[in-house]
């Protein structure tokens, strides 16, 4: 048989240890990507024309740049700069700031799908512009990019296996250290997709069923 | 008693407003009739702080009303044409967020008086329902109710027939006038000539901006032939 049972269970206590790396990757880049996203798409639809332009310079940098070189910048860079923290930072911090430009997107599209009456109304009954936002227009505009915002955090997951280059020891770099050991790329390959596939069929699982909730008063 | 003078607006070079000048007193409805685009909608919109105005004046009482802190003094509420209900929140929520938000209540205040203006609505049953599920005469007496919990001096309704059933028009008609005999100042903007035959109202005939013809509801009803250009309006030759 090509698949290596008894390795994959020999060795399953590393590809867990390199999971649960991965998970605090993605978590914690997730959590930086969609408070940053959201910040950054409301600087965009503000009047403000500064803050819109660097939101809009920030975004063509980030997607207009692969995320490997936005890592190792940031591998090589932050110390430069005085900034020592250990790689699997450095990696969060650049898995995030990439995907808060990408959310930041997602959630400036939901914001433009809100109808002016709900502004307008929210204005008329005299709600803050912060009141307004936090408790009409992000509730709303966040239901409708559910499901982009679902897509962007299993990217984020099968991303993070970019932070393997600069030796953060997450799931595809224990992979990798188990094939140097045994020398069946196709068994641990094998392993590792099999994690991946259950992580990020999790997360679209989660996020149908939120997206199932949140429309669920739509229907009559 | 609320009190328009010269009023004038314009988008560009387009006049929509036209020397607007009108008294409302307490308690009753100004009803302004006219096809879509004579501006109707605007002098309402402008009561809200939606638009601006180019020159003219507002009186409440006898004291100027200042447009850019009527959305904080709550002196006029709004019941919009497509209702503009909060369609993510629950017939209650829609009540007693702006009751927590904006008058600072607490729950147990702002429960006890969306209760009871639910109640009076008659949606006291739909209360854990969406605004999304409602029917639209259920949606038009939530939005009436939204309008009424800030306690305005003034209520605008902007064509609140026009998403509705006919046969609801008789309801909605009801709603309205029981808004005047409860002490509002009721401003309705329509191009529901069957409205104007439901209500005591003074009745503001509008086009291009101005105001060509007034009347009041029961003189119009006893008299047609005395108001030419609103007969004609309502015959559908205007």
């Amino acid at each position: 048989m090509i698949i290596d049972f008894n390795l994959i269970a020999e060795y399953f206590p590393v590809l867990l240890q390199g999971l649960i790396v991965t998970l605090q990757i993605a978590g914690i880049s997730c959590c930086i990507g969609f408070i940053l996203g959201t910040i950054l798409a409301l600087m965009q639809t503000s009047k403000n024309p500064l803050l819109q332009i660097f939101v809009t310079g920030y975004v063509i940098i980030i997607r207009g740049t692969p995320m490997l070189i936005q890592i190792f910048t940031a591998y090589f860079l932050l110390p430069q700069l005085g900034i020592h923290i250990p790689a699997l930072w450095t990696a969060i911090i650049a898995i995030g700031l990439n995907s808060a430009a990408y959310i930041s997107q997602i959630i400036k599209s939901g914001i433009s799908s809100i109808g002016r009456g709900q502004f307008e109304a929210a204005k008329v009954l005299g709600f803050s512009t912060q009141d307004t936002i936090r408790f009409i227009i992000l509730p709303q505009a966040l239901r409708t990019a559910l499901p982009a915002l679902g897509n962007e955090f299993v990217t984020l997951i099968k991303d993070s296996s970019l932070a393997s280059l600069i030796g953060v020891a997450e799931l595809t770099k224990q992979g990798n250290f188990i094939k140097s050991k045994t020398f069946d790329a196709i068994t641990v390959y094998f392993a590792i997709a099999v994690l991946y596939l259950i992580l990020t069929s999790t997360i679209s699982f989660l996020v149908a069923r939120l997206e199932k909730r949140m429309n669920i008063h739509a229907q009559d | 008693m609320l009190k328009i003078k010269h009023l004038n607006k314009s988008f560009h070079t387009k006049k929509i407003l036209n020397d607007i000048s009108l008294t409302v007193q307490k308690g009753k409805i100004a009803l302004f009739l006219g096809s879509s685009g004579v501006g109707k909608s605007t002098l309402l919109r402008i009561l809200n702080n939606l638009e601006t105005i180019n020159s003219g004046t507002i009186e409440l009482d006898g004291a100027p009303l200042d447009l850019n802190t009527i959305n904080t003094t709550h002196t006029v509420g709004m019941v919009f044409q497509h209702f503009n209900l909060f369609d993510h929140l629950t017939v209650e929520q829609n009540i007693t967020l702006p009751l927590e938000r904006v008058l600072k209540k607490t729950p147990t205040e702002a429960q006890a008086i969306a209760h009871n203006l639910l109640q009076r609505y008659g949606l006291l049953e739909q209360k854990n329902k969406y605004a999304l599920q409602l029917s639209g005469g259920q949606k038009q007496r939530l939005a009436i109710a939204r309008a009424l919990v800030m306690q305005p001096k003034i209520i605008c309704l902007d064509e609140p027939t026009s998403a509705l059933d006919p046969v609801l028009t008789s309801y909605v008609a009801n709603n309205i006038q029981q808004l005047a005999n409860d002490g509002y100042i009721v401003l309705v903007a329509t191009h529901d000539t069957d409205l104007l035959k439901k209500l005591d109202c003074t009745v503001y005939l509008m086009s291009e901006g101005s105001i060509i013809e007034t009347a009041q509801s029961q003189e119009l009803r006893n008299n047609p032939d005395a108001f030419p250009r609103i007969k004609r309006f309502i015959a559908g030759d205007e």
